[in-house]
């Protein structure tokens, strides 16, 4: 019995020993790391981190590296891979400010590359996960997250939570409610979008007059005149009684016209829904970041 | 203090001091082992997630005074290279692996893909041939696939011919490959030539007809109609104002720029078809040479 005592007891010498000097390591490339980023050399920091994060045995350090190499990844523009790092940490179940940081860690790296949709879904995890208030940084992505999905109903409601939860009281919740309604009237309300299939068929029946709706009423005139040079071409030619020429030269360079012009309407359409759209985010964006600063001073 | 606890304590104490400093990480005046092996298992870490830039970084980092680990790193660098697909940086690595390391053979065979993959097939023959016929039958047979392949790529049917001899199919791993090999040499050899002079002439007796050839059949038809097209019209305009009328001579001009641009667009044509053939067939070719050597060292 006591040989046996005297084995485990060495086994566990040994193990002990091995994860003193693991987890002093992984401290040391903990601390390396945070040097690293100090001076602003990410990828040697975010390299750090991992090597702590591999040594680490420790659930909640090995959350807190993992953190803190998510930070080096954006840094260096790497949106999706801090994702995905953080996502190791999704299914630690220890300290809830830890876990409630690394949700919304994922959800801001998820909006940050793009992922507008994701970083949602996130959002709403994280509200039903942790049922309280959420924190101001966090409104402010869920209200840029709105702007990018184009919630513009959803926008106001949530804006008028957010103020309710963080305003400095309810004098200052109106008057970032008026600023926010002085945006909107700026420009007009929320953009109306322009039809590219309208286009498309306004430039069927009336050459041009899909480049007019899509707001380039050049393009339209230049399209119009075009058609009307080729058909021109087209009858002068026929009145010569140079039939093949008149179809060749006439009215090739016509149906290229034409259907070229259809096309084009509808490309417009399209860019300028894209130009009105971003420019309406730019400055909603704009907005929110200047309400989140104020709330915080 | 009775005997058995002595003993016990003797043990625990010899247990802990060589794990002292085990997971340092850094070679001091103890032995850098340990320390080269954590580096070691940490570059894989990285390799298994994918962070092969990181995994690069960290093996240039390692500078191991004892000279036995060369190999181990010679591979990993290189192995790292070849997932990147920087092939001819991994080929210059993994041919640094000694012939007594046990990775020598996987090195060596991937080090010849690489090479073979960037079209420097006499370097991967001679490495190929290097290897020597160590490690049994089915690496002798799989050199004699790779080998097979590089006299493909280099369009040297006779040697391919007397390496084919030995495929047998009994290697589960290139029995298909085999097979493969076997049909891009029959595809390789049954496709006619095509001279791009050729194409040249056909169309100049008839517009298209060159590009025809080169296997584009839309695009010569197009062809057609464009120069067709603008001849009938510089016809027309001919028999309304004779050949000295402004649109005739315009309408010539541009007609003789068509049929001219069609001889040479179909010079071009057949030129681009055979490259195209001939990059489709070295990619099937490399990709057989490829699965083989994932199937045998994976």
């Amino acid at each position: 019995m006591k040989w046996t005592s005297v084995f485990f007891l060495t086994c566990i010498s040994l193990c002990a020993t091995l994860s003193t000097d693991r987890a002093a390591a992984a401290d040391r490339w903990f601390g390396e790391g945070d040097s690293l980023f100090g001076t602003a050399r990410f990828f040697e920091a975010a390299v750090a981190y991992e090597r702590s994060y591999f040594l680490s045995e420790d659930a909640q350090q090995r959350v807190l590296v993992n953190l803190a190499k998510a930070e080096a990844l954006k840094q260096m523009g790497e949106f999706s891979r801090a994702r995905n790092d953080l996502q190791r940490s999704l299914t630690f179940y220890g300290n809830d400010s830890l876990r409630k940081e690394v949700n919304y860690q994922v959800a801001l790296c998820a909006y940050l590359d793009g992922d507008a949709s994701g970083a949602r879904s996130l959002l709403m995890r994280l509200r039903r996960t942790f049922e309280e208030v959420p924190s101001s940084r966090q409104f402010l992505l869920e209200g840029l997250v709105l702007v990018d999905l184009a919630e513009w109903d959803d926008l106001r409601g949530h804006l008028m939570e957010w103020f309710r939860e963080h305003a400095d009281g309810p004098a200052e919740k109106e008057r970032l409610l008026q600023a926010y309604d002085a945006l909107l009237n700026k420009w007009g309300g929320p953009p109306e979008m322009l039809d590219p299939g309208r286009a498309r068929m306004w430039s069927t029946f009336v050459p041009g007059s899909g480049q007019v709706y899509a707001g380039s009423a050049g393009w339209g005139v230049l399209n119009a005149f075009s058609q009307v040079l080729a058909l021109g071409g087209f009858g002068l030619l026929v009145y010569n009684g140079t039939y093949i020429a008149s179809v060749v030269a006439g009215l090739g360079p016509f149906q290229s016209f034409y259907f070229g012009g259809i096309r084009q309407a509808g490309t417009l359409a399209g860019e300028k829904n894209k130009s009105r759209l971003e420019g309406f985010r730019a400055a909603l964006g704009e907005f929110l970041l200047d309400v989140a600063v104020q709330m915080n001073e | 203090m009775n005997m058995k606890g002595n003993v016990l304590l003797f043990i625990v104490a010899v247990a802990m001091v060589p794990l002292t400093g085990f997971a340092g990480g850094h070679a001091g005046d103890r032995d850098e082992g340990p320390s080269v092996r954590e580096d070691i298992d940490f570059v894989l870490h990285l390799m298994a997630r994918g962070d092969l830039d990181e995994g690069l970084f960290v093996l240039e980092g390692m500078h191991p005074a004892d000279a036995h680990w060369s190999d181990s790193l010679s591979y990993l660098t290189g192995w790292i290279l070849y997932r990147q697909q920087r092939l001819e940086a991994s080929a210059r690595h993994l041919l640094q692996v000694n012939r007594d390391s046990p990775l020598f053979q996987k090195s060596h065979f991937f080090a010849a893909y690489n090479l073979a993959h960037s079209g420097n097939q006499s370097a991967a023959r001679s490495v190929l041939n290097g290897i020597g016929p160590e490690g049994g039958s089915m690496p002798a047979a799989l050199q004699q696939l790779q080998l097979g392949g590089l006299a493909l790529l280099e369009r040297d049917f006779d040697s391919y011919q007397r390496k084919a001899v030995v495929y047998s199919g009994q290697y589960h791993v290139m029995a298909r490959e085999e097979q493969m090999m076997a049909a891009h040499y029959d595809r390789l050899r049954g496709r006619p030539d095509r001279h791009p002079w050729a194409g040249g002439v056909l169309s100049a007796v008839v517009p298209g007809l060159g590009k025809v050839y080169a296997g584009k059949t839309a695009e010569g038809i197009a062809g057609f109609l464009y120069v067709a097209s603008m001849g009938l019209t510089s016809y027309d305009f001919y028999r309304s104002g004779g050949s000295g009328s402004v649109l005739f001579i315009v309408s010539a001009s541009i007609t003789g720029i068509f049929y001219a641009g069609n001889i040479l667009g179909s010079i071009s044509a057949v030129r681009r078809s055979n490259n195209e053939f001939n990059h489709e067939m070295d990619q099937r070719i490399l990709f057989d040479m490829h699965i083989p050597l994932r199937n045998a060292f994976n």
